[in-house]
């Protein structure tokens, strides 16, 4: 008997060339298009924000010969993730709503929905690799997404199938050809969060929040002593590291620094002020045995940053601390610290706050 | 055993073989445009009016009395919105229906709403029957049109249309009534019953998708929705098509011939299939059942088993139900009808509706009655309760 797998499919050319990978391999193939969203019904001139995609991923299984289903999960997604979003936001913090979406939505919502259908396994589009139930970085280092798969239950990974993980993007788009998947060869990749279309997160924000919501309303540009040196228009819009709408005339250039929501302040200092000796994360989740206080880690506190060699020096419940060998620059509240070994995604957690000092190491 | 089972033939049906037949020729040499005055013309007229004329006779209705749509929306979408443009010139600017209307009446209300009109929803019992109390207090001489749908598509409640009619009648509103899931089940006869307007759906009675019709009553002041040229009175332009008219005639009259017949088979199955399947799932609920209901649709909910998966299952199976009302993506969106009902958000998210017709052997239901209940115990292993 052919073993089932729920492919979760965007419509792009990732999850479909995962899906076409799996039929060939003699998987039962089951597609499923997550409904995250929908404005369709309150709008009549507007049509579902990803209707185009649903329709490509339909028409990618019928020439699969594999049954397609659209799954409305849009209530959990809303709860789970959107509000989680927004919430991030109003704590001055910023989020990855991609990380929650997986830990959540399609590693866990999507996987009772492969439960009901008697699904052995479920696959997606990711470019990481699952071998003997270790999560490792996709082999292809442009396109890795490890980073943001930290977050899945441990024993899920003995039901994962990531078929495209083992091979680069134009590899990839080369199957896709070869296995005449013309309709989303070509699709170029998707650069938004997809319940953000146009980048625009204070438009979500105002419309879960309201629009005078405090994190969107007027407040203090402070240097680090508490000097005020200007006024913006909501701290949401700012995050760690940006110099985009930062007051200038300053001897060096300027950069947010950090976000005190209490006081609306944003508080801005030179590229010194960004850099962090260590960092304390919480939400922890190990995707492996949980290491040792005192072990040697690679670490990477943004997609795409390269690995930072760094310590873990302090364990308290899902909280972390890793004291850094360098110091790193933008160390982001609310962004992911992921902790590798090589090729291997140890674990994760939320970054809670950046230490200016490097911490006393545990005995 | 079947490996395929349709339960779903309140979402469509195949054309029946005796209405592809009679269509043919108007895809072939009668293909001429009806208003033509050449040979060609003559022939597409004369088959237009005959079926005109045709589906009128199975409405108990005059040929004149019938406009071709291209579906059941448009009927209802012309009902509401073409009566009350007629009428709320003159100080009937209200629109009266029930919250378990199909999205085109609801939607074409809500229109009305827009164009200055006041939309006003009947009350709800829980039996899936309108409130009689609520019914007359909405009914006033300040409506113009009122819709209520003969059989309801998700749960098959029957509503006393006679008896709703009279009453609106004796106000001066147009009723109208959306028989789309009626026609073909329940005696639909001008004659008989008041009704002033009524829609027809071809796809749900073994006809094509792209074809309805609406009844209306003689001097019944209405608007058409569209504006072009004379056919049909200048009351539906367009030129008309023909081998769908002719297809309609053909399996309203069909429908007519095998209603009762119909009935009784379909109540004997669902019987069976709903027999069958609380004995084995005791805690499940039809809705509607204590209520007169249509014998071709059911809507079961099992307390705790997701219908989204279970649709799915059902379908890996080869078993073709339906829940709530599909989005454009074509996802499930929680029912309205079950909402409207007093029924809770958990146990509507429950719903699953099967709908039995033409092709509904005893067979399939068998095979049903088979697979849904190991699919809810294997449900239920999955998310105790």
């Amino acid at each position: 008997m052919r073993e089932r797998v729920l492919v979760a499919m965007s419509g792009g050319v990732d999850s479909s060339v995962a899906a076409a990978m799996l039929v060939r391999e003699g998987y039962d193939v089951v597609g499923a298009t997550m409904k995250l969203g929908c404005h369709g019904d309150e709008l009549p001139d507007r049509p579902c924000c990803s209707l185009e995609s649903v329709n490509d991923a339909r028409r990618i299984c019928d020439q699969l010969g594999v049954p397609h289903y659209v799954l409305n999960l849009e209530t959990a997604f809303g709860r789970d993730v959107v509000t989680d979003f927004v919430e991030e936001y109003a704590r001055g913090r910023t989020p990855i709503p991609c990380v929650r979406c997986n830990t959540f939505t399609k590693f866990r919502d999507l996987l009772h929905k492969a439960d009901a259908i008697d699904a052995r396994w479920i696959a997606t589009g990711h470019y990481a690799r699952v071998r003997d139930g270790v999560l490792h970085r996709g082999l292809d280092p442009a396109k890795d997404q490890s980073y943001f798969l930290w977050g899945i239950a441990r024993p899920v990974l003995a039901r994962m199938l990531l078929p495209v993980g083992g091979q680069t993007k134009p590899e990839t788009r080369a199957i896709a050809h070869a296995l005449s998947l013309e309709l989303i060869a070509e699709k170029p990749d998707s650069q938004d969060i997809c319940f953000v279309p146009d980048g625009d997160h204070a438009k979500v924000i105002a419309r879960e929040l309201g629009a005078d919501t405090p994190s969107l309303s007027r407040g203090p540009f402070v240097r680090r002593d508490g000097t005020v040196v200007g006024e913006h228009t909501g701290y949401a819009r700012f995050t760690v590291g940006q110099r985009r709408g930062v007051p200038g005339g300053f001897r060096e250039p300027m950069y947010v620094v950090e976000i005190q929501p209490a006081t609306r302040a944003v508080v801005i200092g030179p590229r010194a002020e960004l850099l962090g000796k260590g960092v304390v994360a919480r939400e922890v989740n190990w995707l492996v045995p949980a290491p040792p206080v005192g072990s040697e880690v690679e670490v990477q506190v943004r997609h795409r940053a390269r690995p930072a060699r760094g310590t873990l020096v302090h364990v308290d419940g899902d909280a972390i601390e890793i004291a850094l060998e360098e110091a790193v620059s933008a160390i982001t509240p609310g962004q992911s610290l992921v902790l590798y070994d090589g090729s291997i995604v140890l674990g994760g957690g939320v970054i809670e706050r950046s230490r200016r000092a490097l911490p006393v190491r545990a005995a | 055993m079947p490996d395929f089972v349709y339960l779903d033939h309140a979402a469509t049906t195949p054309v029946r073989p005796e209405v592809l037949e009679v269509m043919q020729p108007f895809f072939g040499p009668r293909f001429g445009n009806p208003s033509s005055m050449h040979r060609w013309g003559r022939e597409a007229r004369t088959a237009l009016d005959e079926a005109r004329e045709r589906v009128g006779r199975a409405l108990g209705a005059a040929s004149d009395e019938v406009v071709f749509t291209s579906c059941g929306t448009e009927a209802d979408n012309m009902a509401l919105l073409g009566v009350w443009r007629a009428r709320s010139a003159s100080g009937r600017r209200a629109v009266v229906t029930t919250p378990i209307e199909h999205k085109a009446v609801l939607a074409a209300a809500h229109q009305i709403g827009r164009e200055g009109g006041e939309e006003r929803l009947v009350a709800m019992q829980s039996s899936g029957l309108v409130d009689d109390e609520s019914f007359d207090a909405l009914i006033s001489d300040d409506v113009a049109v009122c819709s209520v749908m003969w059989v309801n598509n998700e749960i098959g409640v029957l509503q006393d249309v006679s008896s709703l009619a009279k009453r609106a009648n004796a106000r001066g509103v147009v009723f109208h009534t959306d028989a789309v899931q009626a026609f073909g089940k329940v005696e639909v006869d001008a004659r008989i019953t008041p009704f002033d307007v009524l829609s027809i759906s071809g796809h749900k009675i073994g006809a094509p998708k792209g074809i309805g019709a609406l009844y209306i009553r003689r001097g019944t002041a209405i608007e058409p929705l569209m504006f072009g040229g004379t056919q049909d009175r200048g009351r539906r332009p367009g030129t008309e098509n023909v081998a769908m008219a002719v297809g309609l005639a053909r399996a309203a009259e069909l429908a007519v011939i095998e209603r009762v017949h119909e009935w009784a088979a379909l109540e004997i199955r669902r019987d069976r299939l709903e027999a069958a399947l609380l004995s084995c799932i005791p805690d499940a609920v039809i809705h509607g059942r204590g209520s007169p209901r249509a014998p071709h649709i059911m809507n079961i909910s099992v307390p705790g088993v997701d219908s989204e998966s279970m649709l799915m299952a059902l379908d890996l199976r080869g078993i073709a139900c339906s829940a709530g009302s599909a989005c454009q993506s074509g996802s499930i969106t929680a029912s309205h009808v079950l909402h409207a009902i007093g029924v809770s958000p958990d146990l509507a998210s429950s719903a699953i509706r099967m709908s039995l017709g033409s092709m509904t052997t005893d067979a399939c239901i068998e095979r049903g009655v088979e697979v849904f209940p190991t699919l809810v115990a294997k449900a239920r292993r999955l998310t105790p309760a």
